[in-house]
């Protein structure tokens, strides 16, 4: 099939243009990996060879769990953002409605909202809820990561709609229909067919979703409450310059953990395709 | 799920304590019912309507007769919660001197921890108390005091219970006094003045002028909030830099935007400038005191200016939460913050002066305590320094401030 | 093609008036958004014309005071607002020029490696992008990465370093290059993935060459992809504000910037919500005005 859409040469021309984009991609991040193994600050030259930041690191039980704090927010929002997109690609695709229009200005709105400006208001609004049940129950819900995944949800959302839609469109209904006409209800259906076919789609989305959110600071700084996630964490504590190799050390870790994951990924899909042989393979 | 991740301090020391504490200020609802139908929106958007009303009436009968039925320290819920900047005993850059000299007397006192809820600067932290977020001490910056107190959320501090109050040097104390009573206790002051590089830049002349000077063209950075109108204020020989009319504001804009070519970049974090100063980027900056001590460390040749035109005085320090339940804590919190022991800390680790007058300034490196004029007791003193001041119109400021940016 | 029409014939089918089905997938989105976003933003509605207020400094009276002067020119926020726009559009432009083949390899080249290939570039962004920004800043610095491998090869002399490299409007562009590049190449790997490769082979069959099969078929099905991937990083650039702050040096100032500080450095919430609101009404008017473009499918020829 690949033969089909590119010539050897394009072929060829789209691996050089690839890995330069990787290169340019991970560059940063290995300047960042070699200051956090400098015994000095961030700037050249190199003072010399030090494990002493990632001790820090380790035994900084703050960092630790702001980190945990932030994949966990990054995980639930992430999913719901994934799973409201789905619903919401659904409905603007394949249903008609009065005031699509207005929905799907409505749905891709919060791309721009200054997150900063939408931070201090849901804030405000949250304060507000919470005094009003303070008054009238004698309790009240309080900031924390629960706030956070709220307002994450929010920003995600229009990036999986976006990503999801242009694929669904494409889908053809028919698969659908057949299986409607096999006597599958619409969820069997959306199941055993759509879903699958959706899956590059959904991938993607969520992987949007979960670096956004892992990496978001204005709102989470609003709403975390006594909660820092990891983004709030770093802010604070770029006041003072002594404290930049051990967030350094940090992130060469963080991306260390992610390059396993992708690492993994390979290793499972070859021993996959090695056990099942041709019979993932998709057909033609 | 979501519900195992609220925090758990919700559910802890009883509902109806937290309650109080976080919201004194009741919320009729009848209000609420009024506001609902008034407006015609929903629910929750009433409330909020509801809330900012509120907020805009001063809680008020803080002091005087509330004093009197301030109940003893056991009977206080304790679990101190204090608003800060990093580093100011939460442990994140010394964890065991932060503690030890910061809040280790108040432990001893109180046999209590306290809680640390973080903020990255004065316009964030005043933003999310604004907003509703109240804890029991909080450690803002003097020129926003003013702010803090109009807002109705504070209360002032009964000095008698700071045994160390008497200590403190009494002219950095009046930043802090509102209508005769002392709302907020100074600790933590330093500078602002020009940093210079002395391979390039020429230190004969000690002036705010050097970051105006044609002759360190893309060498120079400025500092990107509002006071570097108030520092082109002092340049341009202004009365009252802090409160200009339209226009001096405008006389003030049309100098910054004419030097504003010989601007290399504005920092925000004092780590952004002191890594370009280190390397070279720029030679001469807007500087605060850490930053002299970092290259005081690195061996740089360095002239922390006292410009003709005067320093510009920063003090930091303890305000009180009027809806606190944790009065006496709060006292014995600013009692140990206010110690010599905490003051030599400050000093000897963040170069930043503290107001206790019996620190030694020795415990602060040579080059670094000349630099910052440590030893000379009327460095603070006008006209060698200007505190730095309330704004009165920060909004008409931050238009003209918006304009040279945009230039 | 027999394709669409097979499809527009079944569209017709699906789309029966089912309103307890749409209404049940809309039900979860709606509500999230009423709650947690269309109320905040009327919160900001309601505070650009003075009719809530916080602050002891507030005006407290309303009046569409801060709309008249926006719109009438009346202050230098609409001037950041065109240059907000300008930037935004070549950002997007060079960004989805660099995305579109990124995803085309991902989607078409590489086979069955390709989620791993797409994690490969997305997870550099689990790194902070604060510290990001900072690793460019080593990089482009005077003393950085470039300027000391041009002065050790002699093309530059180390006491004048290319100092456009740092603070400058090039920055601002490399960087945000450098972030949305990969974000953005997930929409277009995402409409070519699936592509129906039968199409591809028909064409090559007919005797198309492999340029002209991309220009009639492969580029117009996937152009839905590549207006979502313009949308995708147009529409958050202009509110940007970050990056400007921490690489734009004097020159990066924009519009989302001056919100910024008018809610925390200049404390008037009234300018800062009306400039928010303006940007929010005008980007929900082009989506209504263009969000249909998402759907409609190109001509195939």
């Amino acid at each position: 099939m690949t033969e089909i859409a590119t010539s050897p040469g394009a072929r060829r021309a789209l691996t050089i243009f690839f890995s330069s984009l990787v290169l340019f991609l991970y560059v940063p991040i290995v300047v960042l990996a070699v200051f956090s193994f400098n015994d000095g600050d961030v700037s050249f030259p190199l003072a010399g060879f030090t494990l002493d930041w990632y001790r820090r690191f380790f035994s900084n039980p703050k960092i630790l769990q702001s980190l945990e704090r932030s994949a966990i927010v990054a995980a639930i929002s992430s999913v719901i953002a994934v799973g409201l997109g789905v619903t919401a690609s659904f409905a603007l695709l394949r249903r008609r409605f009065f005031g699509k229009s207005a929905v799907s200005a409505l749905l891709f709105s919060p791309l721009v909202v200054p997150y900063l400006v939408f931070g201090i208001s849901l804030l405000v609004i949250f304060t507000a809820v919470d005094k009003f049940l303070a008054a009238s129950t004698g309790s009240y819900i309080g900031l924390g990561l629960h706030a956070v995944v709220i307002g994450h949800v929010v920003v995600s959302l229009p990036y999986t709609v976006l990503t999801i839609m242009p694929l669904l469109e494409r889908l053809s209904v028919d698969l659908e229909e057949a299986a409607k006409d096999l006597g599958a209800d619409p969820w069997q259906s959306f199941r055993r067919v759509t879903l699958p076919l959706l899956m590059p789609a959904i991938v993607s989305a969520f992987m949007i979703a979960f670096t956004l959110s892992f990496d978001e600071y204005a709102i989470a700084s609003f709403l975390a409450g006594e909660t820092p996630t990891w983004p709030v964490y770093l802010f604070a504590q770029l006041r003072v310059p002594s404290q930049l190799p051990q967030l350094l050390a940090v992130s060469s870790v963080v991306l260390v953990a992610s390059l396993g994951v992708v690492l993994a990924a390979e290793i499972g899909r070859r021993l996959a395709e090695r056990r099942y042989g041709d019979d993932l393979r998709p057909a033609p | 799920m979501i519900r195992a991740i609220i925090p758990a301090r919700t559910t802890t020391r009883g509902e109806a304590v937290m309650v109080e504490k976080r919201f004194t200020r009741e919320v009729g609802r009848r209000d609420f019912l009024r506001y609902a139908g008034y407006a015609g929106m929903s629910v929750s958007m009433a409330g909020v309507l509801a809330a900012c009303r509120d907020a805009d009436t001063p809680s008020g009968g803080s002091s005087g007769s509330v004093k009197a039925s301030i109940p003893p320290i056991e009977q206080e819920p304790g679990g101190l919660q204090v608003f800060d900047w990093s580093g100011y005993g939460n442990g994140d850059y010394y964890p065991k001197e932060e503690k030890k000299f910061l809040w280790g007397q108040y432990a001893k006192a109180t046999g209590d921890t306290p809680e640390f809820a973080l903020f990255e600067n004065d316009d964030s932290a005043y933003t999310k108390v604004v907003a509703g977020a109240r804890y029991d001490v909080a450690h803002p910056c003097g020129y926003r005091y003013g702010d803090w107190v109009d807002l109705g959320v504070m209360q002032p501090w009964d000095t008698s219970l700071i045994s160390n109050f008497p200590s403190l040097n009494p002219k950095l104390m009046a930043a802090g006094q509102f209508d005769g009573q002392q709302y907020f206790v100074p600790m933590d002051w330093g500078f602002i003045a020009p940093l210079v590089n002395l391979d390039h830049v020429d230190g004969s002349d000690e002036t705010f002028g050097v970051l105006f000077d044609e002759r360190y063209k893309g060498k120079i950075a400025w500092i990107d909030t509002l006071n570097m109108m108030v520092v082109a204020g002092y340049t341009l020989g202004i009365e009252n830099p802090w409160d200009m009319s339209d226009e001096e504001l405008a006389e003030v804009r049309d100098f910054l935007v004419s030097k504003k070519g010989l601007v290399r970049f504005y920092w925000n974090q004092s780590y952004d400038f002191w890594l370009a100063f280190k390397k070279g980027e720029v030679w001469a900056g807007y500087s605060w005191p850490d930053t002299v001590g970092y290259a005081d460390a690195a061996g740089m040749n360095y002239l922390y200016m006292q410009p003709k035109e005067g320093r510009i005085s920063w003090v930091c320090g303890l305000g009180l939460f009027a809806d606190t339940e944790n009065y006496r804590h709060a006292h014995e919190y600013a009692n140990s913050w206010a110690s010599k022991e905490a003051a030599e800390f400050l000093l000897a680790y963040y170069y930043y002066g503290h107001t206790n007058t019996e620190a030694d300034p020795s415990v602060v490196p040579d080059g670094v305590r000349t630099a910052l004029g440590l030893d000379d007791p009327t460095v603070l003193d006008e006209p060698k320094a200007h505190p730095e001041t309330h704004i009165p119109r920060r909004s008409i400021y931050q238009q003209y401030w918006s304009e040279v940016q945009a230039a | 093609m027999a394709v669409t029409q097979q499809e527009a014939s079944a569209r017709r089918g699906w789309r029966r008036r089912d309103r307890r089905g749409t209404a049940g997938l809309l039900a979860g989105p709606l509500i999230w958004l009423l709650l947690f976003f269309v109320i905040p933003v009327a919160f900001v509605a309601a505070y650009s014309v003075g009719a809530v207020d916080l602050f002891p400094t507030d005006p407290g009276v309303v009046s569409l005071a801060s709309w008249q002067r926006l719109l009438t020119g009346g202050s230098v926020y609409m001037g950041l607002f065109w240059k907000s726009i300008r930037m935004s559009l070549t950002v997007s432009a060079i960004v989805v020029l660099l995305a579109y083949p990124t995803g085309y390899f991902l989607a078409l080249c590489v086979g069955r490696r390709k989620y791993v290939l797409l994690l490969l570039i997305i997870a550099p962004f689990l790194t902070s992008y604060l510290l990001r920004v900072l690793a460019w800043k080593v990089i482009l610095g005077d003393a950085g990465v470039i300027n000391s491998f041009l002065s050790w090869t002699g093309m530059q002399s180390p006491d004048d370093p290319i100092t456009w490299f740092l603070y400058s409007r090039f920055t601002v562009m490399l960087v945000l290059a450098y972030i949305w590049v990969p974000f953005v190449a997930l929409p277009v790997f995402v409409s070519l993935d699936k592509l129906d490769k039968s199409l591809l082979e028909a064409a090559s069959d007919l005797g198309a060459s492999r340029w002209r099969t991309f220009v009639r078929v492969t580029l117009p099905l996937s152009l839905s992809g590549v207006f979502a991937a313009f949308l995708f990083v147009f529409i958050p650039t202009i509110g940007e504000f970050v990056t400007p702050l921490l690489v734009g040096g004097t020159s990066g100032y924009m519009y989302g910037n001056s919100i910024q500080d008018l809610f925390t450095k200049g404390l008037d919430w009234q300018t800062g919500s009306t400039l928010a609101l303006f940007l929010l009404g005008v980007v929900a008017v082009l989506m209504a005005a263009f969000g249909r473009f998402l759907r409609v499918r190109a001509v195939v020829a």
